[in-house]
């Protein structure tokens, strides 16, 4: 993968991080596991690569078909505020990637680079879900992480195994739907997806 | 094929039909179908575990598949907290309502998901391969999470929540540790059957940190401390079938696959390391959970906190691998998981002869209804270790085993922190069932006599382990784990 595609990735990582809008986040979000699909397509050598691919695109548009319906259908009147502010969130995370970066020194992928750009996809993902109180946008984390993580198996020496990515793509949209059931349950009962709203449960 | 991997095969494939059937039969016989799924399931799963004790020292060990003393323990263990928790579930949905879909749905989305939460669930310790641990893993969150929030209520959804969240993370990061070790075996990702992993070979640094991401990550769906936030709100709020499949069966799954990758790994990171994590984990967990063994809390709070306990137990076992721990790991999964379901299970009629036990303390239960006081006594008795517990001769066990595996600190720690428990318990014990009283609801509590049959079942078993354990070390089932280890 080109450094260009890799770049790009992580500037759509950081994107997530500090974007208010979630309409714009599930874009990017789905921009980038398109990107990916297409580069594994494109370096495709098996069938059983050609699969894998195409189990990362179907995945990419059906969970874009659901998280924008559930935007839709959950219109907030403002825009949930995050506990810490965009800028602030940006460093936080960027400097968790550098920390993941530094602390996890070689692996084994085919370059270098594409090995600090999953390291970043996995931290800006984590920062995403940890820092943000937007229900929907907790669940996006998760998601870049897993976009960082199939960079990471797309980037392995070596023969892949389609079951386990097919598997892989499978349980996110398992996790997805239900994370959708909670987030229009919440948007329900507080007329907001904020989990500031979720803070009864504390010894 | 061999007659064992078919039977291994319908373990999961009983309540994942199960599951499909709930979802087109009539409305009337959802809950009939649910129960008699859970029976046909809970034999198969009991037809395994038989079989694959009485051949621990002949396992079937392939690259997508493991038939051995291990998968037999705890597939017989899902298999008995599953139907217990079946059983139990009609009296909980005769009395629960749902928010989180329409009422009249409600019992179809609860069977749909407790069945298929169980497939997944059962086939966890059947795995063969890490990749698909994982995947069997990560699919238990997505249905488990639908039960955790099935009240729909603000508290039952905030824990759901949590638990959906925290959990993913955890395991994307186990699946991070996994790619690491992708590049050092032969066949990527597919490689990574237990036995494929025991001889990987690779740059040691990268397989030591791909071990502790992967370990850690598999600690926050073990519920080991420090990432153990989801666990005592997700156990509280969840229905009590379900919390007590969760704490009985869920943890301890995930704790095979946890210590089936330490045991592979351990030629690559070394023994003392893979030794010491656990250690690490066990100890962190007992000294976490102590304080709050030591405060007044809700009744299924107390036993979520338990939970966090009885895992660093089990982690402190698994890491000292002597036969004197191996047997104790053996007694304390089993005993844990009967008194532990048994107090879930006593929840429902105890919130229905006592509401405010939802958020506060249940004291003086034994003088309002004595019956259910004797179910709460057994249940926490048991898992505070009071004698003639299997859980006091399992800890005992487990602490012998330290001190022969020359972990002398580490044991001495733990019996100590053990004590504190014993004594926070102890107190809770005597709280519920001889305190102070409080205004009780008139009438007979709902699901009582399901749960009374259940506590005289429960008690003779834990008994019989009781007296079982002495013989276990030595055991081939015992040995069969030591292979393994």
């Amino acid at each position: 993968m080109t450094g260009f595609v890799l770049w790009a990735l992580v500037a759509s990582g950081l994107a997530v991080v500090v974007v208010r809008r979630r309409s714009v986040v599930v874009a990017v979000v789905t921009a980038q596991a398109l990107v990916l699909a297409v580069a594994a397509l494109y370096e495709a050598e098996t069938a059983d690569d050609v699969l894998a691919g195409g189990a990362l695109a179907t995945r990419a548009v059906i969970l874009a078909a659901l998280f924008a319906g559930v935007v839709a259908r959950t219109r907030e009147r403002a825009p949930v505020h995050a506990r810490v502010p965009p800028l602030l969130r940006a460093g936080l995370a960027v400097v968790f990637a550098l920390a993941l970066v530094w602390l996890i020194p070689d692996i084994g992928l085919e370059s270098r680079d594409a090995e600090r750009a999953v390291l970043t996809l996995v931290a800006f993902g984590i920062a995403t879900a940890g820092l943000r109180r937007a229900t929907l946008l907790q669940i996006l984390g998760l998601v870049l992480v897993e976009n960082g993580l199939a960079l990471a198996a797309l980037e392995l020496p070596g023969e892949s195994s389609v079951a386990v990515e097919l598997g892989v793509a499978f349980d996110l949209m398992l996790v997805s739907i239900v994370a959708v059931v909670f987030h229009q349950r919440i948007f329900g009962l507080f007329g907001a997806g904020d989990t500031a709203a979720l803070r009864s449960l504390r010894d | 094929m061999t007659s064992r991997e078919w039977l291994a095969l319908s373990v999961p494939l009983a309540p994942a039909l199960a599951a499909i059937f709930v979802c087109v039969a009539p409305r009337r016989a959802v809950s009939p179908v649910g129960l008699a799924s859970a029976c046909v399931s809970a034999l198969v799963a009991g037809a395994l575990a038989a079989v694959a004790l009485a051949r621990a020292d002949d396992p079937v060990t392939g690259d997508w598949l493991v038939v051995d003393a291990a998968a037999g323990l705890f597939v017989g263990v899902v298999g008995v907290v599953g139907l217990a928790s079946a059983i139990t579930s009609i009296a909980y949905l005769g009395s629960a309502e749902t928010g989180l879909v329409r009422p009249e749905r409600g019992p179809r989305l609860y069977w749909g998901a407790f069945l298929a939460f169980w497939a997944v669930l059962a086939a966890v310790p059947l795995a063969g391969n890490l990749g698909v641990a994982w995947l069997l893993i990560e699919a238990t969150t997505a249905a488990s999470a639908l039960l955790v929030g099935f009240s729909g209520k603000a508290r039952a959804l905030e824990a759901g929540w949590k638990y959906l969240v925290l959990t993913s993370l955890g395991l994307g990061v186990a699946l991070l540790g996994i790619v690491l070790l992708a590049p050092s075996v032969s066949g990527g990702l597919g490689g990574l059957s237990w036995s494929s992993l025991a001889s990987i070979d690779g740059d040691s640094e990268r397989l030591t940190v791909a071990f502790v991401l992967l370990l850690a990550g598999l600690a926050a769906k073990v519920g080991w401390a420090p990432v153990h936030n989801w666990l005592p709100d997700a156990h509280s709020e969840a229905p009590p079938p379900v919390s007590a499949l969760l704490s009985g069966a869920l943890l301890p799954a995930v704790l095979v696959v946890a210590w089936r990758s330490d045991r592979a790994l351990a030629p690559a990171v070394g023994e003392n390391l893979a030794a010491s994590l656990l250690v690490a984990f066990g100890l962190v967990s007992l000294a976490f959970a102590i304080p709050f063994l030591w405060r007044a809390l809700a009744w299924k709070r107390l036993l979520a906190y338990s939970s966090l306990e009885h895992m660093g137990v089990l982690a402190l076992g698994l890491a000292f691998a002597t036969p004197l721990a191996m047997a104790g790991v053996v007694v304390h999964v089993v005993g844990h998981a009967l008194a532990k379901a048994l107090g879930f299970y006593a929840a429902t009629p105890l919130l229905s002869h006592a509401p405010s036990a939802a958020s506060r303390p249940a004291t003086g239960i034994g003088r309002t209804s004595p019956a259910l006081g004797a179910s709460l006594g057994i249940s926490l008795g048991t898992l505070a270790g009071l004698p003639p517990s299997p859980l006091f001769t399992s800890e005992v066990l487990i602490i012998a085993g330290g001190f022969q595996a020359g972990r002398t600190w580490e044991a001495a720690a733990a019996a100590a922190l053990l004590a504190l428990g014993f004594l926070g318990l102890g107190h809770a014990l005597l709280e519920t069932i001889a305190g102070r009283t409080h205004r009780r609801a008139p009438g007979s509590p709902v699901g009582l006599r399901t749960v009374i049959a259940l506590t005289a079942v429960a008690t003779v078993a834990l008994l019989a382990l009781t007296a079982a354990a002495p013989w276990l070390p030595g055991s081939d089932i015992v040995d069969a784990l030591l292979e393994t280890s």
